[in-house]
């Protein structure tokens, strides 16, 4: 049977280095643009000719882009509807990667499957949200670690533990996205593998494994979309702290 | 797995940096604060309907009333003139009566009048000529004669 971590291995097309630094240009870094010239092409066209009365490509364009405000609306209120495009660009990217590697046959690779991809992009979120808590609240944003009516005696308790709190969000953000990926391409690798293994001893076994991947593969498309949208969720949801603090 | 492999991290972070800033600066900036823009001007165009059909709806409201104030108006006049028109006609119709009442009554008192002048002229014909009748025959008969004065103060008498 293939590995199942095959899939996942960073392969150099162009190898390039710089200062030291290995930056070639590798089948992550493919996927990435081609993650990028798909959203590309639908914001292009969906915002080509804004219209009063939105065509298809505008309409489906609104309809994430509302998605979205609506969630920043909800969990931030008005102030967060200026963060829409950095937050509607986190969720487009991590919703294009997730979903391009779910495309069978052309050897699609997963870039929110790395940790090193995902940790980028809750670092831009933790980033984001530092600068704006100090922005708008100074040195106040600290009152942040210290909920209101703690008691005095278990203040430095409560402060460390919420410091902490606050410090492993990148880290749970990364690793949540890049685990749902990891596993689920792995969990399909394996029970493609159980098809063929399965298969060669008797062509009516080979069945069982293949429904299972059918199966495996709506509940996929289902985590790709739902885990874009977790990670958009608690980026405005982690931009309310910055915010409003609390 | 290969995803803890630290080798890769630097180009995968590097690569995620130029395609996050192409993302955010070239496509998303660009782009989306366009359809915000449109679907703001949908929102105020929408509620700036709204508000112009709801103002059309007052105004509609206010004509029908209008309207209404002047069907009642008009249904009052119409109702107070015939009012008015039958109780003329009802007057003039009972003065009328009255004349003829009178007159049938006036002509009726004549006729009586010349009744009884009719009446009294027969009568007092009639007398003299039964005096004369009543004297003849008494003469016929019994060869007393008579004079019709007699008989008629024989009659006064009865």
């Amino acid at each position: 049977m293939a590995n199942p971590m095959e899939q996942f291995k960073i392969e150099t097309i162009a190898p390039i280095s710089a200062g030291g630094f290995d930056l070639s240009f590798t089948n992550s870094s493919l996927w990435m643009l081609i993650a990028l010239g798909c959203v590309a092409a639908f914001l292009f066209i969906g915002t080509a000719r804004p219209q009063l009365v939105p065509g298809r490509m505008q309409a489906a364009v609104e309809y994430l882009y509302d998605f979205i405000r609506d969630m920043l609306r909800e969990n931030v209120g008005k102030e967060g509807l200026r963060y829409a495009p950095l937050i509607f660009a986190v969720f487009i990217f991590v919703l294009a990667c997730n979903l391009l590697g779910m495309v069978p046959f052309i050897g699609a690779f997963t870039p929110t499957s790395h940790i090193a991809v995902t940790f980028g992009l809750a670092a831009i979120v933790f980033i984001l949200v530092v600068i704006v808590g100090f922005a708008r609240h100074g040195l106040h944003f600290f009152s942040l670690f210290l909920p209101e009516g703690t008691p005095l005696f278990v203040a430095p308790l409560v402060a460390a533990i919420e410091f902490l709190s606050f410090l492993s969000r990148p880290f749970t953000l990364a690793i949540r996205l890049f685990a749902n990926m990891t596993a689920g391409h792995v969990l399909m690798k394996v029970f493609g593998g159980f098809v063929v293994s399965l298969g060669a001893v008797n062509i009516g076994l080979g069945i069982i494994p293949l429904g299972v991947n059918v199966a495996l593969t709506a509940l996929e498309l289902l985590i790709a979309v739902v885990q874009a949208y977790v990670f958009a969720l608690l980026a405005s949801i982690y931009l309310n702290d910055a915010v409003n603090l609390h | 797995m290969p995803q803890f492999d630290p080798a890769s991290f630097v180009s995968q972070l590097f690569w995620f940096g130029v395609v996050f800033t192409l993302l955010y600066f070239v496509v998303v900036r660009p782009t989306l604060p366009k359809v915000g823009k449109v679907i703001e001007a949908r929102e105020t165009q929408v509620a700036g309907d709204l508000d112009r059909a709801e103002a059309a709806k007052g105004a509609a409201d206010a004509l029908r009333e209008q309207h209404e104030a002047a069907m009642k108006a008009a249904r009052e006049a119409a109702q107070a003139a015939v009012a008015q028109a039958r109780e003329s006609a009802a007057k003039a119709s009972e003065a009328q009566l009255k004349a003829l009442n009178s007159r049938l009554e006036a002509d009726a008192d004549a006729a009586a009048t010349t009744l009884a002048a009719a009446r009294a002229a027969a009568r007092a014909s009639l007398e003299a000529t039964v005096a004369d009748l009543t004297s003849e025959a008494v003469a016929k008969l019994a060869g007393i004669a008579i004079t019709p004065a007699d008989v008629s103060a024989a009659l006064a008498q009865n």
